[in-house]
């Protein structure tokens, strides 16, 4: 292994990093209490009102050097600490904002391909010729009217251990208590999100194959492109706009992951399913803590403004109609 | 309308490679339906069923009974909730269309200094996600001593810039003649508004008002953070409590996701292609 060495190197700048991002969120913190300028605006306010519940940054006396071996890079990309000590967690020193944004961006990495994938052939397959289309894009689209508070309780149940899932993988020596294992709540939640999410963006790829020109699959068939081919070269390239809309969208939807997360497991066990709005929904109205609770909302709008500015920038080009 | 990878007009229906295509394509896609409409369909079978104190994969209820709704309406004041959520999606349905009619048209069809930057500012404010402005704008509310009433939960709801944005495109696709000629019978500004132009946005109107519904209605992080007395919740924020008191009693907490469950399923079944249409707008599910 002649990245071992790579590997450590990683590692510390990654706890540099994790070091100066404290030191950011410090930074901001400060200039949110001493600014005069934004003290007129309400974020501000809030901001001003900070009893420090959990410590914001690190405490002095080496919160890194515990953080350190839990945050490996290794860790990063595994959804469960990688030393598996889910109890250091629970001491007041840790911060869990990084931890909750940490959750959220595993959440996002897994469920916003497979969200978009499952969407695009599926609206490929539902726009061909196939009989009772209605009903079947029916199917895939309720969840998304479902209510987050409704789609957490009814997981909660599924994924149950006497629930119906178990129930269903026993006989294969399967059965998990998927909600209660700190190492398979996360994913327990991530297979939750795509079950909401595929009917959503699914809309948006049927409008955009409804607005790709039939004379462009003419010609290709002419040409003696197969199937896959067409796809490919027609389908694909054409829809290439629904595709960057569909992503920044689902980007930002999953970001603000809360009421599925706090309702299917409230944000345990061992914070594995802490996602960052649920954090900052336990900072500032559990703990009454507004003003740290403010000061995460304010990184979280940094984070998914760019994506935003993005989707306000296409949404003036073009008008989506279904 | 055919569409014309697969299966188009002269396809070669016939050999053994287009029956297995189109059987593998059935098989999926019917697949995933029946898999993503399950969870549904338990929560309701475990909801009219008996003693789920364990879990059966029958697709069938077993033993018939509405003993769960029964315990659930009696100890519960569910008849609250429904009618809270009622008021609260129906209230803020209402102040979306006046507010947002109101102020689509003005941005479109009125002359005054700044209006398209006014306009610039609303659709703006679209950028900020819903999560970031929850705590300042309940900081406001209760400092107004809002918190737990009615106004409090409504009044932040009143106008959202999608509506705004939607019915601005409505009111400047309309011909300016129409407008001309109510002036030259004698309407003032706010009759040629209400008599000539607002009858003409009634299918942005039916858009808009059945979207905000159903989105208010699914509505769970305001209620939730506003509405800390039980007698004030909406349905989602009531199950969430519910599924705490009720820990393990499944019966009685899918009883009271089936209450939410139900009527979705029936506004779905009428209603989608509205919702879709408000939600492909906006893109957002609310």
């Amino acid at each position: 292994m002649d990245s071992g060495g790579r590997l450590v190197q990683s590692k510390t700048r990654y706890r540099q990093s994790i070091r100066r991002g404290t030191a950011t969120l410090r930074a901001i913190c400060s200039f949110f209490r001493t600014s005069s300028c934004f003290r007129s605006s309400c974020l501000a306010r809030c901001c001003l009102r900070s009893t420090s519940r959990f410590s914001i940054g690190t405490s002095s006396s080496g919160g890194v050097s515990g953080r350190g071996r839990l945050f490996s890079v290794v860790s990063i990309l595994t959804p469960w600490p990688w030393e598996n000590n889910w109890a250091s967690l629970r001491s007041p020193s840790y911060n869990l904002w990084w931890f909750a944004l940490r959750n959220t961006f595993i959440y996002v990495i897994v469920v916003v391909p497979a969200q978009i994938i499952g969407a695009f052939f599926l609206a490929l397959a539902l726009d061909s010729r196939i009989r009772g289309k209605k009903a079947l894009r029916a199917a895939y689209f309720m969840p998304v009217m479902l209510t987050s508070a409704a789609s957490g309780v009814i997981w909660r149940w599924l994924l149950a251990s006497n629930g119906v899932v178990n129930e269903i993988l026993r006989p294969l020596g399967l059965a998990h208590g998927w909600a209660s294992d700190p190492n398979t709540a996360l994913w327990a939640l991530t297979i939750i999100g795509i079950w909401g999410g595929i009917g959503f963006n699914m809309i948006f790829y049927l409008a955009g194959l409804q607005n790709i020109p039939e004379e462009l699959y003419e010609a290709a068939r002419i040409d003696g492109a197969s199937g896959w081919d067409r796809i490919r070269e027609v389908t694909w390239p054409n829809l290439r706009n629904t595709n960057f809309f569909v992503i920044v969208l689902s980007i930002i939807g999953t970001f603000q992951i809360f009421g599925i997360a706090l309702v299917f497991a409230e944000g345990g066990p061992y914070y594995s399913t802490t996602t960052a709005v649920v954090h900052i929904y336990n900072t500032a109205f559990v703990y009454a803590d507004y003003g740290e609770g403010a000061a995460m909302a304010f990184i979280l709008f940094c984070i998914l403004f760019i994506f935003s500015y993005y989707q306000y920038r296409y949404r003036q080009q073009e008008e989506v109609e279904y | 309308m055919a569409r014309s990878n697969y299966d188009y007009p002269g396809y070669d229906r016939s050999g053994p490679t287009y029956w297995t295509k189109t059987t593998l394509l059935y098989a999926v896609v019917v697949g995933g339906a029946i898999l993503w409409s399950l969870p549904f369909w338990w929560t309701i079978a475990t909801s009219i069923s008996a003693a789920p104190a364990t879990t059966s994969v029958a697709l069938a209820p077993s033993d018939l009974t509405l003993g769960n709704f029964q315990t659930l309406f009696e100890t519960q004041p569910v008849g609250r909730w429904f009618a809270n959520t009622i008021i609260f999606a129906g209230s803020v349905t209402a102040f979306n269309l006046v507010f947002d009619s109101l102020a689509g048209y003005a941005l479109a069809r009125l002359d005054f200094a700044g209006r398209d930057k006014l306009f610039l500012l609303f659709v703006s404010t679209m950028m900020i996600p819903g999560m970031v402005t929850l705590i300042p704008v309940y900081v406001l509310l209760s400092e107004l001593g809002w918190v737990n009433t009615y106004q409090g939960i409504i009044a932040p709801l009143i106008a959202q810039p999608i509506g705004i944005f939607l019915l601005r495109q409505h009111f400047k696709s309309m011909p300016s003649a129409l407008g001309e000629a109510a002036q030259i019978d004698g309407c003032n500004q706010f009759q040629t508004f209400y008599k000539v132009y607002l009858p003409l946005a009634k299918p942005a109107l039916a858009t808009l008002g059945i979207y905000t519904f159903i989105t208010t209605w699914n509505n769970f992080e305001w209620p939730l953070i506003i509405a800390s007395d039980s007698s004030m919740y909406t349905l989602p924020v009531a199950l969430f409590s519910v599924r705490n008191e009720y820990f393990t009693e499944w019966g009685l907490v899918m009883a009271a996701a089936a209450v939410i469950v139900v009527p979705i399923i029936i506004v779905f079944l009428s209603a989608q292609r509205y919702f879709i249409e408000g939600m492909t707008l906006s893109g957002m599910k609310g």
